[in-house]
């Protein structure tokens, strides 16, 4: 058990020992996950980040190398020592959804390798979800370990830290003396708190989704379902699984960004054929992606229920109605 | 704001009727979201379909967005002798200008467009109404008579808020609520037009320069580039973005600060003369920059030079596509 009161001694601790922290800090528009200057800058008064923590692992816009006098700069490779504070277990998930991308048997992303390596996650669990969650219809629950290295339980004035990795446990030993041992209220405490905000999430029926989408590649519903989406990319960028990007070269340099299958410039190919002309076939490709390729490749649906695609969409695309209508 | 229910009755009946004397092949107009207290656009292919109509202060989008796609392939409809579909479309003051705009630049067809016409009386902006139920979120809600929004936060309580009070600054400052070419018009209470003018804008351009790059460069050095403000804008129907052109490659597609700007600088200025203040751009925008003040430069400009307000009147050309000898030219320097 850490008191709440003590939180900034111990991230200070972490942060003498040459730890860069990202954690909630609140900002004008809400709590984002940044970096924090101070120990006084946490905020535990927040629901979830605008942005996924993705980026953190794989950035938004990332450089590769730089050509210069005719030869190839390689980017150095991410060394920082990081912690990830106050990520909410359905976000956790997706860092090990995005680890079978991009530390796979048979090809390795050092930067993504590099920063995942040299960063702990401490993840707090849900106590009060949203109207827009559905973690626990995809395999995930508000107080999920998966991905995540430590998880904490906001019990009032107290944290309460469970460790979930060996390396989030040879972590806490380091700074044991900030912690107490919790006794028999705590842990009743925290089982009360998981059963309640497990209750809140709504939930949605899409049992064997990927066994019907697989009948459903030619189906009209497509058409249907895409009709009122406007083809931005909110959704994606939103999306704390979706991991495709594009590489680009300009003048000195290669970067790769992020790139989203809802733009028709995604699968645009140099003869000017599109093989997803219509928002139709680039709406079945998001959804089958989701919940029928990555479970072909992975054995993983890749949505974690966060909701952020839900509440972002400007036309209220609600992938849960979705899903639904399509495997009927 | 008082009365929604029965105009939200009577936007039903003329729908309805709109089908039965076969006036539409479909309408476009906004059901019930999947969020609290949210409205989205449906599209009605019937008159059984006409229950599924909303009208509220939740129904945000400028639904004229929709409008291009159904007549994109008309030259080839033409050919297979399948004439384009008549489209209702139900619209608040700003979405009728959106669709006037639309006829001028020939994106639709004047005859196959039925502008239902609302009497509008603002739209509401879910950030306000979080910041007045601090710290909370919106578990649920709707809309009362008299202009009242019940609001259940996230813990339980519940909270009266008027619909006033959490209007979009655009409503709070429209000057054109009314709808001018309604094919169709839906009578109730409207907001009353503002005469504010421009006055937030005229107060940043009182700021040095130094000031004014200042809140551009914090304000567009938060964008994502997702590009929901483009798509969300029913000006923006070019078939290929100058953003993406590859042939030449007019900007980079990282997170470049002077790419970013250029495109939102790009964006901006082929608003002039045609933005009908409608606030699409700022409320699809994820991460809440302050598009509109931007674009609002803009507007205000062509009007106080050259006297036009886009989408007022189908007839009148906008400044950029006529000439006319004594046009303002006072932007041309010499020496």
């Amino acid at each position: 058990m850490l008191k709440k009161a003590d939180i900034n001694k111990f991230i200070a601790a972490v942060m003498n020992n040459g730890y860069k922290v990202f954690g909630p800090v609140k900002q004008e528009d809400g709590v984002s996950l940044s970096e924090l200057k101070t120990t006084d800058d946490i905020s535990f008064d927040y629901f979830n980040f605008i942005l996924p923590p993705k980026r953190h692992f794989f950035p938004w816009s990332e450089l590769l190398y730089k050509y210069k006098d005719k030869t190839i700069h390689e980017a150095p490779l991410p060394e920082d020592k990081t912690i990830l504070l106050g990520i909410r277990p359905c976000d956790a998930r997706s860092f090990s959804f995005l680890d079978n991308v991009f530390i796979d048997d048979k090809a390795v992303d050092p930067y993504y390798q590099n920063r995942r390596d040299n960063t702990i996650v401490i993840s707090l669990a849900c106590n009060q979800p949203l109207p827009s969650c559905f973690c626990t219809s995809v395999g995930g629950t508000p107080a999920g370990k998966e991905g995540t290295d430590i998880l904490a339980y906001d019990t009032g004035d107290s944290l309460f830290f469970e460790e979930c990795s060996e390396r989030g446990s040879s972590f806490l030993k380091l700074y044991s003396k900030f912690f107490s041992t919790p006794d028999q209220a705590d842990v009743q405490a925290v089982k009360d708190f998981i059963a309640k905000a497990e209750k809140q999430v709504l939930s949605v029926n899409i049992k064997n989704a990927a066994e019907k989408l697989k009948e459903k590649f030619y189906d009209s519903v497509w058409d249907k379902l895409s009709f009122r989406c406007l083809s931005c990319g909110v959704c994606t960028f939103f999306c704390p699984t979706c991991y495709c990007f594009g590489l680009y070269d300009e003048r000195d340099r290669r970067i790769r960004v992020h790139d989203a299958c809802m733009y028709k410039g995604f699968t645009l190919e140099a003869s000017g054929h599109n093989p997803r002309p219509t928002q139709s076939e680039r709406m079945r490709q998001r959804i089958m992606h989701k919940f029928l390729y990555t479970v072909e490749n992975f054995g993983k649906i890749f949505c974690v229920g966060c909701g952020r695609c839900v509440t972002a969409c400007p036309v209220n695309m609600d992938i849960r109605e979705n899903i639904v209508e399509v495997i009927g | 704001m008082g009365g929604t229910e029965s105009i939200e009755n009577k936007l039903k009946d003329a729908v309805k009727d709109l089908f039965l004397k076969k006036k539409v092949d479909i309408v476009i107009g906004f059901e019930k979201g999947s969020l609290p207290l949210t409205s989205r656009p449906c599209f009605i292919r019937s008159s059984d379909m006409a229950e599924r109509l909303v009208w509220n202060a939740s129904c945000t989008n400028n639904l004229a967005v929709y409008l291009p796609r159904f007549f994109q392939k008309v030259p080839r409809a033409k050919k297979s002798g399948t004439p384009p579909p008549v489209v209702g479309i139900v619209a608040k003051g700003c979405d009728a200008r959106s669709v006037v705009g639309l006829i001028k630049e020939k994106q639709i067809l004047k005859e196959n467009v039925v502008i239902i016409g609302m009497s509008c009386q603002g739209v509401i902006d879910r950030r306000k109404i979080e910041s007045f139920i601090d710290g909370s979120f919106i578990a649920g809600g709707r809309q009362e008579p008299g202009g009242i929004l019940e609001i259940t936060t996230g813990v339980g309580d519940k909270k009266k808020i008027k619909v006033s009070d959490v209007l979009a600054e655009s409503c709070i400052e429209c000057q054109y609520p009314h709808v001018e070419n309604a094919d169709v018009r839906i009578d109730g209470e409207s907001i009353t037009a503002s005469d504010d003018g421009y006055k937030a804008i005229k107060a940043f351009e009182e700021k040095s320069p130094e000031e004014r790059w200042q809140y551009f460069t914090d304000e567009i050095s938060r964008c994502i580039r997702c590009y929901a403000c483009r798509q969300a804008c029913p000006n923006c129907y070019c078939k290929v973005c100058f953003a993406e052109q590859t042939l030449p490659r007019w900007i980079g597609p990282g997170d470049e600060l002077s790419d970013v700007m250029i495109y939102h600088i790009g964006r901006i200025f082929h608003q002039a003369g045609r933005c009908v203040e409608c606030n699409a751009c700022v409320r699809a925008c994820p991460v809440g920059i302050d598009l509109r003040l931007f674009t609002r430069k803009l507007c205000m400009d062509v009007k106080e030079l050259f006297g036009y307000i886009p989408g007022l009147s189908i007839e009148e050309l906008p400044p950029l596509l006529r000439f006319e000898l004594n046009d303002n030219n006072d932007f041309i320097t010499t020496g």
